[in-house]
């Protein structure tokens, strides 16, 4: 899975520990899933979409290769 | 908050067999005790020295915590049937009893440690490859443990029923399992240390 947090985020000029606060996780975890480590639940992703203001598909990129 | 209430009546249970241990006077015990306790909650205590606050558990937190509590379990298990094993057949001369406990429950408390941080930070950064080589090293390590331990049963059951001393059994446990066993154990820590420094550049990048 690819995501676009990254870009979403720093459009929106938050930090990391920010957004985490935002959606009630680790920093950490934000890291991870920025990094593409981690596969959000589709209650986080809509949590993290929801934060940056935009879709779940728009954020989160969905690998076909990796199934 | 399924995970911490676990957590809490983890603690509030070792807290317990702390006060038992402490009025029986078993010093042994209560050192390991604390001791898991410590490994158990250093992220809380950590972050309660730190920031003043319990840590947030989110949802990869909580798979983490569920992941290397299975772990310890099946550790803890597998542990306790090899001790008995090894306690029936009076392998340990002369070793008070709750030295052998403590030794266990501390040894519990780094498996959890050690299957925590492998979930929480090792794990992501490892490809499949490496990933499938430290499971073949952990299991190998596993069965070579195993292995020592039926070993000695079998040595001493041999000697006793055929009255001439085994050298079969004596040569795997002495020799071969725990050659094999230092070996699997020296693969494991190799990937685990090279997944860790990549968690921490990693992080470190972000």
């Amino acid at each position: 899975m690819k995501t676009r947090m990254k870009e979403y985020r720093a459009r929106l000029g938050l930090t990391q520990e920010k957004l985490a606060e935002i959606v009630g996780v680790r920093r950490e975890t934000i890291i991870f899933l920025e990094q593409g480590k981690y596969n959000p639940s589709l209650k986080l992703a809509y949590g993290i979409a929801r934060a940056l203001g935009a879709g779940i598909e728009e954020i989160f990129i969905f690998d076909d290769d990796q199934t | 908050m399924k995970t911490r209430w676990i957590l809490m009546a983890y603690a509030a249970i070792s807290l317990l067999a702390l006060m038992l241990m402490l009025s029986r006077e078993n010093l042994y015990v209560v050192i390991a005790l604390v001791a898991g306790i410590l490994l158990l909650g250093h992220r809380e205590l950590w972050s309660l020295v730190r920031y003043g606050r319990m840590p947030v558990i989110d949802e990869r937190v909580q798979n983490n915590l569920t992941g290397a509590m299975r772990l310890t379990g099946v550790f803890f298990f597998i542990a306790s049937i090899m001790l008995i094993m090894l306690l029936r057949f009076n392998v340990f001369k002369n070793t008070p009893t709750e030295l052998i406990i403590s030794g266990q429950l501390v040894i519990v408390g780094f498996v959890y440690l050690i299957g925590y941080y492998y979930y929480d930070r090792v794990r992501p950064y490892l490809g499949e490859r490496a990933t499938r080589w430290l499971k073949i090293c952990l299991i190998t390590a596993g069965l070579c443990l195993s292995t020592i331990a039926l070993a000695i049963v079998l040595h001493n059951l041999v000697s006793s029923w055929f009255g001439f001393e085994d050298a079969f059994f004596f040569i795997i446990a002495l020799l071969v399992a725990p050659a094999v066993l230092v070996i699997s154990l020296l693969g494991s820590l190799a990937i685990f240390i090279k997944g860790l420094s990549a968690s921490f550049s990693g992080i470190e990048q972000a």
